[in-house]
């Protein structure tokens, strides 16, 4: 069995000297007693079990309703017990501010009178929604799920690289990548404690519960998806199906008397909770956009009026700008009166004039990010870019200078990953996925997306990304 | 539960059911046509132009080459040919489509059992099908899968309000197929009669019991002798076979009442409860009047009707 080392970045499996770190040991010795056949009849069952279970996302811009798999690969990324309780707490006091700060901005706005961050770039965000200043969900909750992207860098720290607040996507593949690699590889699990993740759906449907307004006493919840045609409703109804709880269309759904109906062959139900997987633009025709079709009108209002509660609530979507993310770390400050134990990467925000003129010079040896966009999509790595390349994009830049931030190219940690026979480095992020509910919970474990492509730094599944299971270790003496 | 969700369950049984008669009328008529086109050229010929006759608006894609063995453009359009209506290939996809749109109302079983068929014959496609054995071999296989899909339906399914409109659009899809095979071929051979050729006769009679599956049920019941009457008389009123028509309306009416709930009288219950009252009791009338035509006529059209009540009670609100 053949591992390629990693010569640039963080090795998760192996330190210096390409000695196996201590929590990758028995892996590497299991996978060392297989021989090249057995790993590649395994990898066979693992696709067929894919392709056979119609676990797929579909991708945009090719031919219409395009269902791909989502690569898998079955090395699985251990993390020690110690090295994840200091992530989640990290992660829980992350989402505790960023909860904190959307109140605010919707109620006071006292950090932008503070001059914590500064108003302008909060006020022109697109995600920053007037038409619901002072509306204020149950619980004061604004992000019931959060999914916050994590890399490390060349030293091994974690890094928290960005928030999604509105509807992060991917823990299906957590649980449906779990299950496989259980049924594809059972050997693996003999020799380690991976903490259980199962629960997920019981964990979410609690939370979704919790959002409801008091006064209901057995809460109906849905999801509301776009349709089919969405590169997530793989997951989305795998999630209706694990809560049992109905998925639904806009077009399933009315608004009568400031309150939500679904359409069912009995006439008409009251709905009082909506996770809805669908961005606040389109979530209703009456108050975003006038062309959505996917909406239900009149939505808007009635969650105005309390009668309706929505997971995320609109217009959390400010907390996950690119670039508000400058200002976390100063956020965590102000709101909890600590330092954020979670570091983060530099970021030069296009909206400060001075940081604007670096960028623009420094592009060569950046990462350029428009702050709207996500998926990988508009991006400009400038260590990889041609000088061409580089003049056009800085060209549009120019334009609107406060769409955009930068960061220094982070050499994103690598971890062993099967291909074409040989065990090679590819490059790994992490996003776990946070519950708000009566408290902060960290599912203990999260999506590893892995760059399939080799020297590749980007891991979106759009873009040629794959995933992996991802374990994370129960202490041993069982604290 | 949702409108949308149980219409879209009302037309996966629809499409999962008109797939399984496409594939039994295919075999049931190849092995006719192979046994009779050196006899009787002529009655091969129609054996196969019915199938256009019980799949109404279905197309023929392809020249039929001069030396070919008569069954392969119908084989190649009722089979693989994704852009007829009535191709098993067209009906397996609409009915994955359908499921895929509502997959949290299935059960994992039944929705890996249907994607594992319809990938089996996308295959089929790509390679496409070389001769007649090939073709048989591939539409053995692919009633099987659709046999493994109903049978994880009956096992794993929970007997809810989905599970109703599932089994509602499969038994009104049986009920009308039924009926729209028996009008296509009972007037023919009822005018043909013996024609000298008794053996041929009842290779007709035999083939019409197999392609409603009930050559076997008929015989448990009546022996081996093929009496036209006898015949007649069990693929309209008998009380058991679940391809005959009175036991076709008694199923579509049941699962109407368990849709509704027994006291309720909704539109479409009225209808197939009428039909299924002149079915049940005036069997001896309708028998010895013998316009067979006149009456297939008849429950076509209100099991059309049935279904435009269906929509109109449960689809659209």
């Amino acid at each position: 069995m053949k591992w390629v080392p990693e010569t640039r970045a963080f090795d998760e499996a192996f330190d210096k000297t390409g000695a196996p770190r201590q929590h990758y040991r028995p892996l590497v010795s299991i996978l060392e007693s297989f021989t090249q056949d057995e790993i590649e009849r395994r990898e066979r069952l693992q696709k067929l079990s894919l392709i056979d279970q119609g676990i797929t996302f579909t991708v945009y811009g090719e031919k219409e309703g395009t269902e791909r798999i989502f690569p898998f690969d079955f090395v699985p990324r251990v993390i020690p017990a110690r090295e994840w309780e200091r992530l989640q707490a990290g992660l829980v006091q992350r989402v505790t501010a960023l909860n904190l700060f959307i109140l605010d901005v919707y109620q006071g706005q006292k950090c932008l009178k503070d001059r914590v961050i500064p108003p302008e770039l909060v006020l022109s965000r697109k995600e920053y929604k007037r038409e619901l200043l002072n509306v204020i969900p149950p619980r004061q909750i604004f992000t019931h799920v959060v999914g916050t992207d994590v890399i490390r860098n060349d030293k091994g720290e974690y890094l928290v690289l960005e928030d999604n607040c509105r509807c992060p996507s991917g823990v299906s593949y957590v649980l449906e990548n779990r299950n496989t690699l259980n049924r594809v590889f059972p050997e693996f699990f003999k020799y380690y404690g991976v903490r259980p993740i199962k629960d997920y759906p019981n964990l979410l449907l609690d939370t979704l519960l919790h959002a409801a307004q008091r006064s209901s006493e057995k809460p109906v919840v849905v999801i509301l998806t776009p349709g089919m045609a969405n590169s997530a409703y793989f997951e989305h109804s795998f999630l209706a199906r694990e809560m049992g709880i109905a998925l639904v269309e806009g077009r399933d759904l009315i608004v009568e008397d400031n309150y939500v109906y679904m359409r069912t062959t009995s006439g008409k139900q009251k709905v009082d909770v909506i996770y809805r997987r669908i961005d606040d633009d389109f979530l209703d025709p009456l108050t975003f956009r006038r062309d959505s079709m996917l909406g239900v009108p009149g939505l808007v209002n009635v969650y105005r009026e309390g009668n309706v509660a929505l997971a995320n609530a609109p217009g959390a979507g400010v907390a996950d700008d690119k670039s508000v993310y400058a200002f976390m770390p100063a956020l965590i400050r102000y709101y909890l009166g600590e330092d954020a134990l979670l570091p983060q990467v530099p970021t030069y925000v296009g909206l400060r004039p001075q940081d604007f003129a670096y960028i623009r010079d420094h592009a060569r040896e950046l990462v350029v990010k428009t702050t709207g966009d996500s998926g990988g999509y508009g991006m400009l790595m400038g260590p990889f870019a041609s000088k061409r390349e580089i003049e056009t994009y800085v060209g549009q830049m120019k334009k609107n200078p406060g769409n955009y931030i930068a960061q220094p190219l982070i050499e994103l940690s690598s971890h062993p990953t099967y291909t074409e026979g040989k065990f090679e480095p590819r490059r790994v992020d992490l996003r776990p996925f946070i519950l708000y509910g009566e408290s902060v919970r960290v599912l203990p474990g999260g999506l590893t997306r892995v760059a399939l492509r080799p020297g590749s730094y980007v891991v979106n599944s759009s873009q040629g990304g794959g995933s992996k299971d991802t374990w994370v270790l129960a202490s041993k003496d069982g604290a | 539960m949702l409108s949308r969700v149980a219409d879209s369950l009302y037309w996966m049984g629809r499409y999962l059911e008109r797939a399984e008669n496409i594939t039994r009328l295919l075999l049931v008529t190849e092995d006719f046509s192979t046994e009779t086109q050196g006899l009787a050229e002529d009655l091969a010929q129609t054996a196969w132009k019915d199938m256009l006759a019980i799949f109404p608006s279905a197309q023929l894609s392809r020249e039929v080459a001069q030396f070919a063995p008569l069954s392969m453009p119908y084989l190649h359009a009722f089979f693989i040919d994704g852009s007829n209506p009535y191709s098993i290939h067209f009906s397996l996809r609409r009915a994955r489509e359908n499921a895929r749109s509502v997959r949290e109302a299935l059960t994992l079983e039944v929705f890996l059992a249907l994607n594992e068929v319809f990938r089996s014959l996308e295959a089929y496609e790509r390679k496409g099908m070389m001769d007649l054995p090939a073709f048989r071999d591939a539409l053995g296989a692919t009633r099987k899968g659709i046999f493994t899909v109903v049978g994880a339906i009956e096992h794993t399914s929970t007997r809810d309000e989905g599970w109703r409109f599932l089994k509602l659009g499969e038994s009104l899809e049986r009920s009308l197929r039924s009926a729209l095979v028996l009008r296509a071929k009972l007037p023919a051979l009822l005018a043909a009669e013996a024609r000298g050729d008794a053996p041929l006769y009842y290779t007709q009679w035999r083939s019409l019991l197999r392609g409603l599956s009930s050559l076997e049920n008929y015989r448990r019941v009546y022996g081996a002798r093929l009496e036209p009457n006898l015949v007649i008389g069990f693929l309209l009123f008998d009380p058991d076979s679940p391809r005959s028509l009175r036991y076709g309306a008694s199923i579509v009416r049941d699962y109407l009442a368990a849709i509704s709930g027994p006291a309720a009288l909704t539109a479409p219950a009225r209808i197939v409860g009428k039909l299924h009252a002149d079915l049940r009791y005036d069997d001896e009338a309708l028998m010895s009047r013998g316009d067979f035509a006149d009456l297939l006529d008849r429950v076509v059209a209100e099991l059309a009707k049935a279904h435009d009540a269906i929509a109109t009670q449960y689809f659209v609100t």
